[in-house]
């Protein structure tokens, strides 16, 4: 360790690395951690810091990971360290031309990125995935903090748009049984549906809710795995990182209007065990709705938030020439979230100003 | 007696479990060779000495005294000889102090007109015990008087609330101060309080989980009808006056402005006791039992002090070696630390804090279990443990990073303004009446929301300059406070 210590303290002079900073100190910080002291009051600090916090998502989104690599094998982590590594390079490509500091946000966004592609995803795209999703989903916003929307989706949307048919054509039956994708590279077995599009079609499906809710459907590679979500998103709930408001929310109005719209229009909406076992629902209402940066701050804003992405989830699913409507959803949504907050803020606290006026003439 | 249980849930945080915590054991510590006295002790400004170098003085004999600004007599709390008058920085403000070289003796001269059978003296007679304690200068209001001790005079005294419910991470323990006859001693001064603020109802707050305290207290106050006691959860900052009240009363509270403008003295129950000690023993305001707190004391004592001990006499005996430690007074949180080691303890003194100077790096300090980490999110083992040993040093944990709008600073602020929201505005500079509606002068400078902030970023203090700018501005507290509330004493207060 000790040598280690001083390898960076001979960094840190030389002077052509000077503009590397930002780096070394990333590396030196995350080993070692800080030794920065309070200055004045409040003399103690919180031990929570920014790699905690996402470190806690990581952790939360482990069983799904582990899942991925279960149902489709090690390409799922070929995918994964693809992101991670053209989205690091990006961060700290910005970090140097800036000055500033290495954000660790990219751990969750180069996480949660590859867990919601289809397993069948060319390593290239990913690659271009993650690139447009850091670079045009935050750093032209000017980083970690000040991003509109969430810089996985901008990516996942991104392609989806520009390369549909990787994105939607092909899917793998998931291994199943014994030891899984942890002996293979790959699945073979290419299907075309997955459950949500079988529901479009209104073909009958061949899997149980115990089948979805396990996984053992086509889907994303961190999407199916359910039983993990929901293990992963309460705790987050439960260690604060994640605010219960909006998860609640979202999933609430999922299963009030589509169980309203099933009695209604039984053939255009599916019952509302289907819509929260299928597709990326679980997984976006746990950890790309709730990303704080993007999502309101305000508590009603965050109830009215979570509310509308279950009528537009609703509605795409249903009503429009997409199967799933969650990503969708969620980025339009995080368009709308200073609004939201804005008008939260206007009805919430009324001019003091004016009020002690009309307070004074009174009197 | 009535007792409440109340809950409350606009923010605050309770810091529980730290290692360092004082223990119940008292130490009566021996006179100091020298004493410094400050003039201006607690409320009110500073009085004007009326002793001359090379004088004999007795302890309790009034040495500073301004009987036409709002203060309270300030005394000679040992036996000796006066040796120079002085300026010195206490508490961040620059005050003149007696220095007092000690005989060595103990014996203190009792007040005149003091007496056992405190009932049958006269409401007038009290309250220049009273003052000619200085009792009356103690916490935030001090305690109103026939004499100029407060802004407000007794008879608009509408509620007196005493509390002592430990909300800091360290705290004076009250079976220290409540110990055997204190007990009674206490409630005695709570009931010549009443005599002297005759028209106020008076409120007791206690830490919910200390039900034996709330029993006993029961026990001796069952007869009682004007006084009813409030259960609290022991939630930083619940004991600052402008939490306590609106908790208690439901009253809105002044921001800014003192408890007495509304008619409400709040105080510490150390400060009961003492009024006893005043009005039936005769004791002047000369000795403060004070706690020690923090992981750098050898043992975490209670200690008798007389008023004007320096604190180098306190760490001399008792501050571990070798390591370096930060001294804060009373309070980690809103207080700032002790820059010299000469400064005297005074009459508000009841903490002194001991804190590790941790300049020292945690190797991969974010993957640890964190057995004993401090968080207000539940991140850490320890918030799984039921009781746990958790340290407090001054390391930030952590690297400056921008807000991410995480929300913890809103959930833990206790006067429900958004201080992310509004610490953004200042820090764009845009300081207009948007931000006065966002509520930036109800903050309260309880320092929690830099507390737990994640991104380590000092919320409070970015608040604070914007109200520092507002206020110069002529935009300040004063516009949207006065308008609102039929404030008592105001001119007073304005002149303090
Ligand atoms: S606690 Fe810090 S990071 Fe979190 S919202 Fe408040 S200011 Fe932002
Ligand atoms: S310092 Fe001010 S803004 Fe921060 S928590 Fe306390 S009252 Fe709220």
């Amino acid at each position: 360790m000790k040598k280690i210590h001083n390898l960076f303290d001979k960094l840190y002079k030389i002077e052509s690395l000077k503009k590397f900073k930002p780096v070394i100190q990333a590396a030196d910080f995350f080993l070692f951690g800080t030794e920065e002291t309070t200055t004045s009051a409040p003399h103690i600090s919180d031990n929570m810091d920014i790699k905690r916090y996402m470190i806690m998502v990581v952790i939360a989104l482990l069983p799904s990971t582990f899942a991925s690599i279960y149902y489709y094998g090690w390409r799922a982590v070929a995918i994964i360290l693809v992101s991670y590594i053209v989205g690091g390079i990006v961060e700290v490509t910005f970090a140097v031309i800036r000055g500033h500091d290495v954000e660790e946000g990219f751990l969750v966004t180069g996480l949660i990125f590859p867990l919601v592609l289809p397993p069948t995803i060319p390593l290239w795209i990913v690659g271009v995935g993650i690139f447009f999703g850091t670079f045009f989903g935050k750093e032209v916003f000017g980083g970690t903090g000040k991003n509109t929307f969430n810089p996985a989706l901008v990516g996942r949307i991104f392609i989806t748009i520009a390369f549909p048919v990787f994105m939607s054509a092909n899917w793998y039956e998931p291994f199943t049984s014994g030891l899984g994708g942890f002996l293979h590279y790959a699945p073979d077995v290419v299907t075309s549906a997955t459950p949500l599009a079988s529901i479009k079609a209104g073909v009958e499906l061949p899997y149980s809710y115990i089948d979805l809710f396990l996984g053992k459907a086509p889907g994303s590679m961190g999407e199916t795995f359910r039983l993990g979500i929901i293990i992963g998103g309460l705790f987050l709930i439960a260690t604060k990182i994640v605010n219960w408001r909006i998860p609640v929310a979202y999933l609430g109005s999922v299963f009030v209007l589509s169980s309203l719209g099933n009695i209604v229009m039984p053939e255009t909406i599916a019952s509302p065990g289907l819509q929260l076992l299928s597709g990326g629902l679980l997984f976006g209402a746990f950890f790309m709705a709730t990303d704080p940066v993007s999502s309101p701050f305000t508590k009603i804003g965050k109830w009215i938030y979570g509310i509308c992405l279950g009528l537009f989830t609703i509605l795409i699913r249903s009503f429009s020439g997409y199967t799933e409507g969650v990503m969708f959803s969620i980025i339009l949504m995080n368009g709308f979230t200073p609004l939201i907050d804005s008008i939260i803020l206007q009805i919430k606290y009324k001019p003091i100003k004016k009020r002690s006026e009309a307070v004074l003439n009174e009197r | 007696m009535k007792v409440n249980y109340k809950k409350f849930s606009t923010g605050g945080y309770e810091f529980k479990d730290f290692k360092g915590n004082p223990i119940n054991k008292v130490i009566d510590m021996e006179i100091p060779q020298t004493l410094t006295i400050p003039l201006k002790q607690g409320f009110g400004g500073e009085v004007s000495v009326i002793v001359k170098p090379g004088e004999y003085v007795k302890a309790g004999q009034i040495i500073g005294i301004d009987k036409n600004a709002i203060s309270s007599p300030v005394h000679s709390s040992i036996n000796g000889i006066v040796e120079e008058i002085k300026t010195i920085k206490h508490l961040n403000k620059e005050v003149n102090a007696v220095v007092i070289k000690s005989d060595g003796t103990k014996e203190w001269q009792p007040l005149e007109g003091h007496s056992r059978e405190w009932n049958k003296l006269s409401t007038e007679q009290i309250q220049k015990l009273l003052y000619m304690s200085g009792v009356t200068s103690l916490d935030k209001s001090g305690i109103p008087t026939i004499f100029k001790s407060s802004v407000i005079s007794p008879e608009q005294v509408e509620n007196v609330i005493v509390y002592g419910i430990g909300t800091e991470p360290f705290n004076i323990s009250l079976s220290v101060l409540l110990q055997d006859e204190r007990k009674s001693q206490f409630v005695t001064g709570l009931k010549i309080l009443k005599k002297v603020m005759s028209n106020a109802k008076f409120y007791l707050a206690v830490n919910k989980k200390n039900s034996k305290l709330i029993q006993e207290l029961n026990n001796l106050l069952f007869d009682v009808d004007w006084i009813e006691l409030y259960a609290l959860p022991p939630k930083y900052p619940l004991e600052l006056d402008e939490v306590l009240i609106p908790t208690i009363l439901g009253k809105k509270y002044p921001y800014g402005y003192l408890a007495a403008n509304i008619g409400v003295i709040a105080l510490s129950m150390q400060t009961v006791t003492q009024v006893y000690d005043a009005v039936v023993q005769g004791k002047p305001l000369i000795e403060r039992t004070v706690a020690l707190g923090g992981t750098g004391w050898k043992e975490n004592v209670h200690m008798k002090v007389r008023v004007g001990t320096s604190i180098e006499d306190i760490t001399s005996l008792y501050l571990k070696e070798h390591e370096s430690y930060r001294l804060i007074l009373n309070s980690m949180l809103t207080n700032k630390s002790l820059t010299s080691k000469s400064l005297p303890m005074d009459r508000t003194s009841s903490v002194l804090i001991a804190l590790k100077e941790n300049k020292e790096r945690e190797v991969f300090s974010w993957l640890r279990a964190g057995k004993n980490k401090d968080s207000y999110s539940n991140a850490f083992l320890c918030s799984l443990m039921k009781v746990s040993n958790k340290s407090c040093d001054t390391n930030i944990h952590g690297e400056y990073r921008s807000c991410i709008s995480c929300g913890f600073c809103e959930d833990v602020c206790p006067v429900d303004i958004i201080p992310h929201l509004i610490q953004k505005y200042v820090k764009k500079n845009m300081l207009d009446e948007e931000v006065i509606d966002y509520g930036i002068f109800n903050c309260i400078g309880c320092n929690l929301c830099s507390y737990v902030c994640t991104s380590k970023i000092d919320v409070a203090k970015d608040i604070r300059e914007g109200q520092e700018k507002l206020t110069k501005d002529e935009c300040g507290r004063d516009t949207i406070v006065e308008p609102y509330f039929d404030l008592i004493g105001l001119k007073e207060f304005k002149n303090l």
